[in-house]
């Protein structure tokens, strides 16, 4: 090794402050929402007040005739444009704006333009559309087997093979069911000592992103530039050019920061409108949503889940078999992969010979629901942390013990049929039940203000297969950018991108500049989702930055350059400083897709993330109001690149998992939100964070993962809402199944004991 | 948000004068705190909106006459309110309420006689000043008046101001040997109005109550002095048997409405219990002062 580059280190595994922090308090951060440009129009959505019918009329006169306004624009403008105007990353199932019917209430059905915003939106007010209902359908279970159809035919996209043949499938709102089986579950459950069965809930709920969902498109000759709050910027770029069939050069897809993603702005969302708005205005157009409005573009899905094992005498748990219905709204989104990629993990963390599982994605006519933090994760882990304590309290064995006895160990295959590595679930366990002191006695509080403590413990699998593409790209004065499409929407991930390039290259991380993504400059990215990042990306960054250090070591010895400085090195070689050295990197896991008969694969997922959570809570039992006096959470991050980054996603996480626990709710009404503003949807506040609170990871490594590290943004999700109804259930023998855990709920259960005592 | 007109004038009497008797698209607008919430969800259009935030800045003071009374003017902001060594010295019940009171962003903006002149049944400082035998007063065209805040309230939103009314002054009188508390319950967030308030004041003599007064907000269409509840204390200790009678006969007493933040059974449950126990702490705040 010649060149002045050496291998100096140190650069991953520091605790380097965010790059953008300082531009971010200052206020000189870039978002696209506080993006103008000449001549632009601003769109306002008028949206379905009835949940499911058939359009007969719109009535555009009123908006179209108000002063300033430019145009109204409705489904059938935008069919002039788009033949087929139906996008979606699973199906092509949602319409840019509605056609021929509505399917929830909110769903977009026309587009007042004008100048000034306020306009347009006193021009939305005026527009009118009649309808003749439908019957509609809004539980998931119900849905499953409702005469009432939401689709009349189901439209797989085809981007994922696996979903081919749902094609045409007609007069059902299962838009996909996944399936696992494993062992002989029915033959086991029959001979097991002792079955348990529950059924768990879990609710609708909002993203919340602080900076609402927001696009622009601008019309360019033959081309189209869209900057926008999205966290997949290269999918927005294919799935346009689909629509409007051009090629993938002819689309441009710019993001900034955002203001928090957590799975809202994946995939598609108001960029194909914006896109044909603006093609149609031959202007740019811009639509920024009201956080109000947000509640009608994504939720998190509602689920059932019905559990049931098989338990021997001493603990071990023989069998399981799950049944999950997500609701997944009127438009599928991610809702399939949701069901497939996480319903495999739905039996738990544990070790089980026999396992049964079915996973249904399901139409109902509420709005669209997605990914968010942790892909369908903590709706599982509510089901099976819940099943498990109950077990573990009618055996009478402790909560702890009777996961220790039960837990996947390395090596043990997990019930997909892959064998078990990195993933630290014995080591979550029992940092746990060290940072509860579990083995110490427990104060139980009084008669009236009662405590108990509790645990759970989670497993995801990462999203695979997918792809990320890096390039590094050093100038001649020797300092160096990263170009990605990893979008930074607060996780971090420019600072640890650019500690990995810097590490390669033996620079500080703070030198190197992070290209955001455009789509014209920086290379694919498959998405910022599921805690993909730090791996996927991280290992693109990793190979462009060693290739680009191994294309400078060949210009230096090219240049007989060996040992002098990088400026040095290009300004031999072209005689002033000049030149480029581009490095790239591409990375896509092995992967095997699950056995359609059996969801059997040896290899489904290149690694997987352990959280665990314990909490210590005290109810006042005759208000049902609790405390947490403690929440512990605990992660498996392998080998965090920054590890203040990666606690602060841990608690971070945690938080929003707790709004979803006690309080976060999206209320319908017949399929309209009775809630739909921050004043009466609450999010927490500082005030709601626990007493004592701690984050952390245990030492562990990801093999495969660039320096041993793997993601870490929903971890902390995971296993929060059952930790807490368990110790909730310690405290006062109040078992809740559904979320959230109202004070009102709460005193419901513990009323209702009294009454079944008395 | 659609177009309005706004005006800024530099007196009350102007502003009064820029506000109309009849028509409820003007309307007063001082903190805005609330009004903008109702603006930007289309439930308020307005075609005029008279600004207070130049009138004279005498309507901000906090003061304490020669008698003892204490005097906040209208366009105080409620974290002024909250931050005055007079309020605490005299009123210290509407300190420690303030601090619940939302958030600090909305208290540094927020108005006192906006707080009183929204009449959103969820706020918090309405039941603790009818608790408290606060009055206000009032300017109008036609002249001027003093509201008891215990009649302030009509309805849901709704107050006795006529449209082109506006309060000027609230004053609290001399609290004495009164003690009093205010309990708030919150059932989504922390930092969310309340579920239920409950304020109480007693006037404690030979380890008895003498007199009682006991308001309850957030639970009902308007916040609501108790009869019967008072009933129950005068003349008795107040011990965990009378309180919980107390809160009990609240309970019975108060129509409840339901909400995002409680049924009217659970809300019921939270006026019992919460009214038994901010008149124990109150009780016992009291016995150990007079030690």
């Amino acid at each position: 090794m010649a060149t002045k580059i050496v291998e100096r280190g140190g650069q991953v595994g520091r605790s380097v402050s965010r790059l953008e922090g300082r531009a971010k308090v200052s206020g000189r951060a870039e978002y696209a929402h506080n993006l103008k440009l000449p001549g632009m129009l601003y769109g306002k959505i008028f949206r379905s007040r009835i949940p499911h019918g058939k359009i007969r009329g719109i009535d555009t006169t009123a908006a179209a005739a108000l002063d300033g306004v430019f145009r109204v624009v409705t489904g059938d403008d935008v069919r002039a444009l788009i033949p087929n105007p139906y996008f979606g990353p699973a199906f092509h199932d949602q319409p840019v704006l509605a056609l021929e019917k509505v399917r929830y209430v909110g769903e977009p059905v026309a587009v007042a333009l004008a100048r000034d915003p306020h306009v347009a939106e006193q021009a939305a007010s005026l527009i009118e559309a009649e309808y003749d209902e439908l019957p509609a359908v809004y539980d998931e279970v119900e849905a499953a087997t409702s005469k009432a159809f939401v689709h009349e035919t189901l439209k797989p996209a085809g981007t994922f093979p696996d979903l081919k043949y749902l094609e045409g499938k007609r007069e059902t709102n299962i838009a996909l069911d996944f399936h696992l089986l494993r062992g002989e579950p029915e033959r086991a459950l029959a001979a097991a000592d002792y079955v348990f069965e529950h059924t768990f809930h879990t609710q609708t709920v909002m993203h919340t992103p602080l900076e609402p969902l927001v696009s622009l498109a601008e019309p360019g000759e033959d081309t189209v530039t869209i900057y926008t709050s999205s966290q997949s910027p290269s999918f927005v770029r294919m799935e346009i050019a689909r629509l409007l069939g051009w090629p993938e050069n002819r689309v441009r897809v710019r993001t900034a920061f955002l203001g928090g993603g957590f799975g809202a702005k994946l995939y598609i969302k108001l960029e194909a409108l914006v896109v044909v708005l603006a093609l149609l205005a031959r202007r740019p157009v811009k639509i920024s949503l009201t956080m109000e409005e947000q509640f009608y573009h994504i939720t998190k899905h509602a689920t059932t889940t019905r559990i049931k094992s098989g338990v021997t005498k001493d603990g071990r748990i023989v069998a399981r078999e799950c049944d999950v219905y997500w609701n997944g709204g009127a438009y599928a989104d991610i809702g399939p992969r949701v069901t497939q990629k996480s319903g495999f993990t739905a039996a738990g963390p544990y070790d089980i010979d026999n396992v049964k599982l079915a996973s249904y994605a399901v139409y109902t006519n509420l709005p669209p629901a997605g990914a968010l933090r942790g892909f369908g994760i903590p709706q599982l882990v509510w089901a099976y942390e819940g099943h498990t304590d109950l077990i573990a309290r009618e055996l009478e064995l402790d909560p702890i013990e009777f996961r220790r006895k039960n837990i996947l160990r390395e090596g043990r295959p997990q019930a997909v049929g892959q064998p078990i590595h990195d993933a630290a679930i014995d080591a979550v366990l029992e940092r746990l039940a060290q940072r509860l002191e579990w083995h110490r006695p427990f104060d139980r509080g009084s008669a009236t203000l009662r405590r108990g403590r509790g645990v759970a413990i989670a497993l995801k699998a990462v999203i695979a297969p997918t792809t990320s593409v890096a390039i590094v790209n050093v100038y001649a004065d020797g300092s160096c950018a990263l170009y990605c499409s990893t979008v930074d929407m607060g996780q971090g991930s420019d600072t640890a991108m650019a500690q990995i390039v810097s590490e390669v290259l033996g620079l500080e991380a703070e030198a190197i500049r992070v290209v955001h993504p455009d789509t014209d400059v920086t290379p694919y990215d498959m998405a910022t989702l599921g805690s993909r990042s730090t791996y996927h990306m991280g290992n693109a960054v990793k190979r462009a930055a060693e290739d680009a250090r191994a294309k400078l070591h060949a210009l230096a010895v090219e240049a007989g350059a060996e040992g002098l400085p990088v400026a040095e090195i290009f300004r031999k070689r072209y005689g002033m400083q000049a030149g480029n050295v581009v490095g790239t990197g591409t990375f896509i896991p092995a992967y095997q897709s699950p056995d359609k008969k059996t969801g059997h694969s040896e290899n489904v997922t290149p690694f997987w993330m352990v959280g665990g959570a314990g909490a210590e809570v005290e109810v006042d039992v005759e208000t049902g109001r609790f405390r947490i006096m403690k929440l512990v959470n605990v992660a498996d991050v392998g080998k965090p690149i920054n590890p203040k980054i990666v606690t602060t996603q841990i608690s971070g996480a945690a938080i929003m998992q707790l709004g979803f626990t006690l309080f976060e709710k999206m209320a319908f009404e017949d399929g309209r939100l009775t809630n739909a503003s921050l004043a009466d949807y609450k999010i927490p506040g500082f005030l709601d964070v626990p007493e004592v609170m701690t984050s952390e990871f245990v030492e562990a490594e990801q093999h495969g993962g660039p320096y041993g590290a793997k993601g870490a943004g929903e971890t902390g999700t995971f296993a929060v809402s059952p930790a807490i109804a368990n110790a909730i259930a310690d405290a006062t023998g109040a078992r809740l199944t559904s979320l959230p855990i109202t004070p009102e709920a709460l005193y419901r259960a513990i009323s209702g004991l009294t009454q079944e005592r008395g | 948000m659609t177009p309005f007109e706004l005006v800024e004038p530099p007196s009350l009497r102007e502003a009064l004068a820029a506000l109309d008797p009849v028509d409820p698209s003007t309307r007063a607008i001082a903190g805005g705190t609330a009004l903008m919430l109702m603006m930007k969800i289309g439930v308020f259009k307005p075609a005029r909106l008279v600004s207070l935030r130049r009138v004279e800045e005498r309507y901000r003071r906090i003061e304490v006459d020669e008698d003892g009374v204490l005097h906040i003017g209208a366009l105080t902001p409620l974290s002024a309110v909250e931050r005055s060594p007079l309020v605490v010295a005299k009123a210290g019940v509407m300190t420690r309420a303030l601090l619940t009171l939302s958030n600090v962003r909305v208290r540094n903006v927020a108005t006192i006689g906006g707080h009183l002149a929204h009449a959103d049944p969820h706020m918090d400082l309405p039941p603790v000043l009818m608790a408290l035998g606060a009055r206000v007063f009032v300017a109008g065209p036609s002249g001027e008046r003093w509201i008891d805040v215990v009649d302030l309230f009509r309805g849901y939103y709704e107050t006795v101001l006529a449209n082109n009314e506006l309060i000027v002054e609230l004053v609290v009188p001399p609290q004495g040997k009164r003690h009093a508390d205010y309990l708030k319950c919150t059932t989504l967030s922390a930092d969310d109005w309340p579920a239920v308030g409950v304020a109480v004041s007693l006037e404690i003599e030979g380890g008895t109550v003498k007199d009682a007064r006991i308001a309850v907000s957030a639970a009902t269409e308007r916040p609501r002095s108790l009869v019967r509840a008072v009933e129950v204390l005068r003349g008795r200790p107040g011990d965990e048997a009378t309180c919980k009678r107390a809160g009990e006969a609240a309970a019975q007493e108060l129509e409840v409405l339901p909400d995002g933040r409680g049924s009217i059974d659970y809300k019921k449950q939270l006026v019992r219990v919460y009214t038994a126990r901010a008149i124990r702490r109150t009780f016992e705040a009291a016995l150990l002062d007079g030690r």
